[in-house]
């Protein structure tokens, strides 16, 4: 046993954790969990508890349903709103087959075998999120109007707000659970707050947003009202964006900096940034997975629709942010088009299976957008070179289908499985009737 | 004698470079040496060193650097024959390294020249220890010695040097080096020992606060095993404990409220640790005057180079208990006190050895086992494999691993073999019955002459090295230094060869004994001297070695291997081997219990064993087919006369059409008028010829794109079937000779000569009555006729059963099984659906009339190659095959696993292919063919379809039609639903894998791959069979 297991067997004991809840995401990005008692836990961490797989979405094809779930010991976290005293516990698991093998399907495991892709060309990846979401009041019916906790706009300080007590609340347990968050405030929408979580490796980034989306609908809860991480809850509104600051370095030298270039970027820099352009429109099914994500991307509010880079340019979906001179290490480029609803797992996966893909084969960086795009004609955009993401999910899927980048890094199975979840997706979509058509149509037509 | 001339006299003491020997002879220190003889005693003396020359360059520079005292003291030892100038001699001119050493320090020749005997193999460990450390002015007799001398480490290091001179002059000059070099790497293991004890002592003397820790070295691997060579990296682990606070310290004062805690406390010591392993790793192998020593490598640690240094017992425990590899297990073997804190490293040996006896019993022990024994093979560059001495096939790590694993897999039930040292654990191997005892003797011989060969190489220039020297004058000294002799003395090279390539030999043939012969019962042993497992030790064999189910294989080992018989005798020659090459396939105990009914069923045939005995592969290649393709297994014991083609001979080439026509011919001639003899022996030439493909197909690891032996095997059968048929419906209706012409013409995949092991045969019936004939008479016959062939061919029995399906007639099913050649004339002028065009790309005469076999193709040419397709046609081609692609879908299978009709699958190319021929083979001649790749390749090179289009189209057919045979193949099973289907069972998965030549436990790698290739095709079908 290493030292984060015995660490892990001690702090149960020590603290009397009653229950372990383990968690592991689905490939869609769903939360699961099952709870063992403590006296699982070593027999979890040497052979996995065993579950049926095909109960999960996209994990494991009726043939070969048994799945073993398996600890990570270095995310071992006492879940705070559970009481401190004879609490609860989480950790992150691996999906394993019956053999011990890593799960193809285990979406935790795409992501580390992108991280192994990356280690073999000398690169360490991390990543840094704003997660955006939305508090409403407790509709008091499903079909109920939604109604925002307040009517401020971005960076507003709201005197007394729910928002306020919420974000308070909400960063408390966060940092109590280890996840240090670096910022927050009031976004654009109301009721809208934005969090960012400090970087940190890509993997452990991806295990902190799922933590992160828990805590904030339990805060929620706590609090009577109701969070959400839907793209665009609201039309005319801000869509929730999770704009991630993405860097890769190379031992303990960031691999985008360099003084001498322009924006202090390196030509490692630009071509990664080169590969996220070139494949943004393959990966954007992923990184943009619902059918409401391209509501927020075609929906107005600054959410970047349009492929190009800029510098402090909020239009362009990379952007390479200013630093503070001398700050070397925090070089880094930031994608604007992930949603607060992405598989964190999968999305942080591609991005940099595409930026990865521009180091390899030296793509050549494309001129940076210096106007906003959005205000361009359809022709000047054009001349310009830039093109658009995909419209919708079927037009994204379409695309993505295509796409060798996106099933070698998601692998075969979880490739094909998010094809046809997605299209069914889309199908049953489009055979909705909605509000909008009726109050437009029903009368006039 | 004395007429000699000068330059004779020197050749025939063995110099080479006579203008340098005879300068040093001229010199004066010479001369005062040479005595009256003029030197010819002491040059005799040096001739029989492993160099004169060198030998005699470094003497002269000893000579030159020497102090007064120590020249005369060097002329006395020279001036005397005797042991003590021999060892002096033996030295220069075997070492350049030493003699350097020498060279430099002229006053170490009075410690080459101090003794005789045994020497310093005499001495023991604790004795060499305490050398080292009063070198670096430490106190041997204190638990925790403290260097107190300048300078320690150069102080060290020399005395390293002077000992390993001593050890060195001992080895070179005992008349037995065999026999001596146990001896010799016990006492380098010792003297490493005691080097790291001493570098310890100078590591505590720069750590003032030393004592707060109890740190004990463990050597591993040859250190560990006390069988060390010259030089090589020195494996250690490091173990630490708290020490108990020293009285007075004030520590005892401070009660539980002040006091640091224990982990505090323990975190300090290790840092502690760690500084001191560090410290005494730079006293080995850092930068100083004296050069290093050797590195001291501590990655054997648990977590390896990623683990923390130093370690608490208690955390070494935890580590081995729940996460150690079997490696690692194989390394704790070795473990043992070197230097340190004694009862710390002998507390560690306990808690911990426990563990290394049960590692046999963990999950993945034999899949790591087999796999370290790959990537130990594999791991050399192929440039040098063959002068390794270490790595490398018969090279000492087989040895070692031999040795380990037997003891991994028996030590937990004796422990009389748990031993560190390769050749003590040899000898307890075969005193306690786990090996033969002549075979082990063999191998520890073995073993000395390597390890000999690679101790003298390092000795030369002190080099940490295992490769054998290529230049001639370097194997010539390597072979004077190993005392080899020959009549010749220009042979010795040769003869130094010789020997190593023998000894190379008898370690990869002892390997197979030492592991597999134990595993035949007592009364199945060849003599007395072999060893016979008791069933608890050969089942944990049996397992260890990948056989599932041990007591069902040590029942077939027994049943034979027992009795008197001649059958019996050979099969406990060969069994031995075959039972290592059964567990290379994916199912050792299928291969096993194959083997076993194959003999029981043709034993007694002469020839069988005979030629399992004498062919170099017939054998080997008998276990490989036998434990990865249950189809064969089943075929060889239904036809044993195809066992001969697993010979180097064997006649695995698929017999040409007409040779098979020819035979048939022949054979049906015999039985004329023996209508059921003829079937059977129609039925027995095709299943000859499918097991002969098949035994190709799986020793060539599918290779081939298809195998149209199968196919010729089919037409030969439908040809032979057809004459039988016809013969008993002229009886039956009372002809003297057939009425009508009758012809058999191939379609679908038949046509395409593809045919796959569970195929069936796709026909059409074609007849044209005889001028004069009653056109009912003749379609009554035809049609009988057509009935006899599919009832000949489809019926169940021994020999496998032949479908023939007659479904792509006009009409299909609803149309005249057969019609005359004037019907299908009038029916293709009128009608022919598109579908059917389509399906007459494939068809090709088979059976019957030439001349009517021409007619038929000049038929339906111009409608199969006809102008293309319109509109309306292109729309119903693509109609059908989405409508098809949706029925004919099995449920419950993925769209993307099903072989045939899966998306990219063998239909869905096979449909792009045939479309591009539809629109384009009446200008494009070459599309003309009913080979689906060769129309594929056409259409490719006529730039109809884009090359990396065509070329993704044939891989993803050649894969799924390889993975259909080689499904059948694998299991057996030749109908079902699930033989069009890639497995999802991981164990089926990865059988296929390995018989399409994928490497063990590679079966997801395999499915990855079919998965990615049949998505590329379906997306090229996409786009260019649908135009999407």
């Amino acid at each position: 046993m290493d030292k984060q297991q015995e660490y892990v067997l001690r702090a149960i004991e020590e603290r009397d954790i009653r229950f372990i809840r383990l968690w592991f995401t689905d490939v869609l990005g769903m939360l699961k969990s099952v709870a063992i008692a403590p006296a699982e836990l070593e027999s979890a961490f040497a052979e996995g508890i065993g579950f049926d797989g095909s109960a999960i979405q996209g994990l494991a094809r009726v043939s070969e349903a048994d799945m073993l779930a398996r600890p990570d010991p270095s995310t071992f976290q006492v879940l705070p709103w559970r009481g401190d005293q004879r609490g609860t516990a989480r950790m992150f698991c691996d999906i394993l087959t019956p053999d011990g093998e890593p799960a193809a399907a285990d979406s935790r495991n795409v992501l580390k075998r992108a991280l192994a892709k990356a280690s073999d060309l000398g690169f360490a990846y991390y990543t840094h999120p704003e997660v955006e979401f939305y508090l409403f009041h407790t509709p008091e019916s499903p079909s109920g109007p939604l109604v925002p906790v307040d009517e401020a706009g971005y960076f507003d300080h709201v005197a007394r707000g729910t928002g306020h007590d919420f974000r308070r609340a909400a960063i408390g347990l966060l940092e109590s659970m280890g996840i240090s968050v670096e910022y927050s405030h009031h976004e654009g929408g109301p009721g809208q707050n934005e969090i960012d979580l400090r970087y940190a490796d890509a993997l452990s980034t991806a295990d902190n947003i799922m933590t992160f989306r828990t805590v904030v609908k339990e805060v929620a809860l706590d609090q009577g009202i109701m969070a959400s991480f839907m793209p665009k809850p609201l039309s005319g509104q801000p869509g929730s964006g999770m704009h991630t600051h993405l860097s890769l370095f190379e031992g303990d030298t960031n691999a985008f900096y360099d003084p001498s270039g322009r924006y202090a970027l390196s030509s490692t820099g630009r071509k990664f940034i080169a590969g996220l352009l070139r494949h943004s429109a393959e990966i954007t099914a992923v990184t943009n997975q619902f059918v409401n994500s391209y509501k927020r991307l075609w929906g107005g509010g600054e959410a970047p629709s349009y492929v190009c880079w800029g510098h402090n340019n909020r239009s362009a979906l990379v952007r390479v942010p200013m630093y503070k001179p001398n700050k070397g290490q925090s070089a880094r480029v930031e994608y604007r088009g992930l949603d607060s609803a992405a598989n964190p797992y999968l999305a942080y996966a591609v991005l940099l299976a595409a930026g990865l893909k521009g180091i390899e084969e030296d793509y050549e960086l494309p001129d940076e957008a210096e106007d906003v795009v959005w205000d361009l004609s359809e022709s000047e955009r054009r001349a310009l070179g830039i093109a658009p993401l995909p419209n919708n999910l079927q037009d994204a899927l379409e695309i993505m289908e295509s796409s060798e980048l996106l099933a070698e890094t998601l692998g075969e199975s979880v490739f094909d499985f998010f094809l046809r979840n997605k299209r069914q997706e889309w199908n049953e979509y489009r055979a909705q009737v909605t509000p909008y058509e009726v109050s437009k149509f029903l009368r006039a037509l | 004698m004395r007429a000699a001339s000068p330059s004779t006299r020197l050749i025939r003491f063995g110099f080479r470079e006579l203008a340098r020997a005879s300068s040093i002879l001229a010199e004066p220190w010479f001369t005062e040496v040479a005595g009256d003889d003029g030197g010819d005693d002491l040059l005799a003396d040096l001739a029989r060193s492993a160099d004169p020359d060198q030998g005699l360059l470094t003497l002269a520079r000893v000579h030159e650097n020497a102090t007064p005292d120590a020249r005369a003291q060097l002329n006395e030892v020279l001036r005397t024959p005797g042991e003590r100038r021999s060892r002096l001699l033996a030295v220069v001119g075997a070492s350049a390294a030493l003699g350097d050493t020498l060279a430099m320090h002229p006053d170490d020749v009075a410690l080459v020249t101090g003794e005789t005997g045994q020497g310093i193999l005499a001495e023991g460990a604790d004795e060499v220890r305490a050398t080292l450390l009063r070198a670096v002015g430490a106190d041997p007799d204190d638990a925790a010695p403290v260097a107190t001398a300048q300078g320690p480490t150069d102080a060290m290091r020399r005395a390293y040097r002077q000992q390993l001179l001593r050890i060195a002059a001992t080895d070179l000059t005992r008349p037995d080096p065999l026999s001596t070099l146990p001896g010799v790497a016990a006492t380098l293991a010792d003297l490493a020992s005691a080097a790291l004890e001493a570098a310890l002592a100078i590591a505590r003397s720069e750590t003032p606060d030393h004592h707060v820790v109890r740190l004990a070295v463990l050597g591993m691997g040859k250190t560990g095993g006390r069988e060390l060579n010259y030089i090589s990296d020195v494996d250690v682990v490091y173990v630490a404990e708290v020490a108990p606070p020293v009285e007075g310290d004030g520590a005892g004062d401070e009660d539980a409220s002040g006091g640091p805690d224990r982990a505090d406390l323990e975190q300090h010591a290790m840092r502690v640790g760690a500084r001191l392993a560090t410290g005494m790793a730079r006293a080995c192998s850092g930068t100083s005057l004296e050069p290093a020593l050797w590195e001291v490598d501590a990655a054997l640690r648990p977590e390896g180079k990623q683990g923390p240094l130093v370690r608490t017992l208690a955390s070494h425990l935890a580590y081995y208990q729940r996460w150690a590899k079997t490696w690692e297990f194989q390394a704790l073997l070795k473990a043992r006190p070197v230097a340190g804190d004694r009862a710390l490293g002998n507390a560690y040996v306990e808690a911990l050895s426990p563990l290394v006896w049960t590692a046999a019993q963990r999950e993945n022990f034999v899949e790591d086992a087999q796999a370290m024994r790959r990537r130990v093979e594999a791991h050399v560059p192929p440039r040098e494999a063959d002068r390794q001495l270490k790595l490398g096939a018969g090279g000492l790590r087989d040895v070692e691993f031999t040795v380990q694993l037997l003891q991994l897999v028996h030590g937990r039930l004796a422990p009389e073999i748990r031993q560190r040292n390769t050749l003590a654990a040899l000898a307890a191997l075969a005193q306690e019955g786990f090996v033969g005892r002549a075979d082990a003797a063999r191998l520890a011989v073995c073993y000395r002459f390597l390890r000999l060969m690679e101790h003298r190489i390092q000795l030369s220039r002190m080099r940490r090295t295992h490769l054998v020297p290529t230049d001639e004058r370097d194997l010539d000294r390597l072979g004077r230094s190993m005392l080899i002799t020959a009549e010749d003395e220009a042979d010795v090279t040769t003869e130094l060869l010789v020997r190593w390539r023998h000894t190379r030999r008898d370690v990869r043939r002892l390997h197979e004994e030492l592991f597999y012969r134990p595993l035949l019962p007592a009364t199945a042993q060849l003599s007395a001297e072999d060893a016979a497992l008791a069933p608890e030790a050969a089942g944990a064999r049996l397992a260890a070695l990948g056989y599932r189910a041990p007591d069902a294989a040590l029942r077939h080992i027994a049943a034979l291997t027992e009795g008197v018989s001649r059958r019996a005798a050979i099969q406990r020659q060969l069994l031995p081997v075959m039972l290592g090459w059964f567990t290379e396939g994916p199912d050792p105990d299928a291969g096993l219990l194959a083997f076993r009914s194959l003999s029981e069923e043709i034993g007694s045939s002469h020839w069988y064993l005979k030629l399992l005995r004498d062919s170099g592969v017939a054998a080997q290649n008998l276990a490989r087919v036998l434990s990865s393709s249950q189809y064969v297994a089943a075929g060889l014991r239904r036809a044993p006369e195809s066992v001969p083609w697993l010979a180097e001979d064997g006649d695995l080439a698929p017999r040409a059409p007409e040779a098979l026509e020819a035979e048939m011919d022949a054979a049906l001639r015999r039985r004329a008028g023996d209508s059921e003899s003829s079937a059977t022996r129609v039925r027995y030439l095709r299943r000859r010829e499918l097991n002969r493909t098949a035994v190709a197909d799986v020793l060539t690891n599918l290779a081939a794109d298809t195998t149209p032996g199968i196919s010729s095997a089919a037409d030969a059968a439908l040809r032979g079937a057809l004459r039988i048929a016809t013969d008993r419906v002229c009886e039956a209706q009372g002809f003297e000779g057939s009425p009508t012409t009758l012809l058999i013409v191939a379609m679908g995949r038949l046509g395409g000569h593809e045919l796959g092991y569970s195929s069936d045969a796709d026909v059409m019936f074609v007849h044209d009555p005889r001028p004069g004939v009653d056109h009912a008479a003749a379609q009554t016959f035809a049609l009988a006729v057509a009935q006899q062939v599919r009832s000949l061919l489809g019926q169940t029995g021994p020999e496998p059963s032949l479908e023939v399906d007659a479904a792509l007639r006009p009409e299909g099913r609803n149309g005249p099984l057969t019609r005359t050649f004037a019907a299908y004339e009038e029916y293709y002028g009128r009608w022919s659906a598109i579908w059917e065009r389509q399906a007459l790309l494939r068809a090709r005469p088979v059976a019957g009339d030439i001349e009517l076999g021409e007619r038929f193709v000049a038929l339906i040419d111009p409608l199969r190659y006809a102008g293309g397709l319109d509109d309306g046609q292109l729309r119903e081609i693509r109609r059908i095959k989405a409508r098809v692609e949706n029925e004919r879908m099995p449920r419950g299978v993925p769209a993307n696993r099903h072989l045939k009709l899966g998306r990219g699958g063998i239909t869905d190319v096979e449909w792009t292919v045939q479309l591009l021929q539809l629109l384009h083979a009446h200008e494009v001649p070459a599309l003309r063919t009913t080979r689906t790749l060769e129309a594929l390749a056409a259409a490719a090179e006529a730039g109809l379809i884009d090359a990396g289009d065509a070329e993704v189209l044939r891989s993803a057919w050649r894969l799924a039609v390889r993975a259909r045979d080689a499904i059948v193949l694998a299991t057996g099973r030749t109908s079902g639903a699930r033989i069009d289907v890639l497995p999802s069972e991981r164990r089926e998965l990865a059988g296929v894998a390995h018989l399409l030549g994928y490497g063990p436990a590679a079966g997801g790698e395999f499915e990855e791959d079919y998965l990615r290739t049949a998505r590329r095709a379906r997306a090229v079908v996409e786009r260019v069979f649908f135009g999407e």
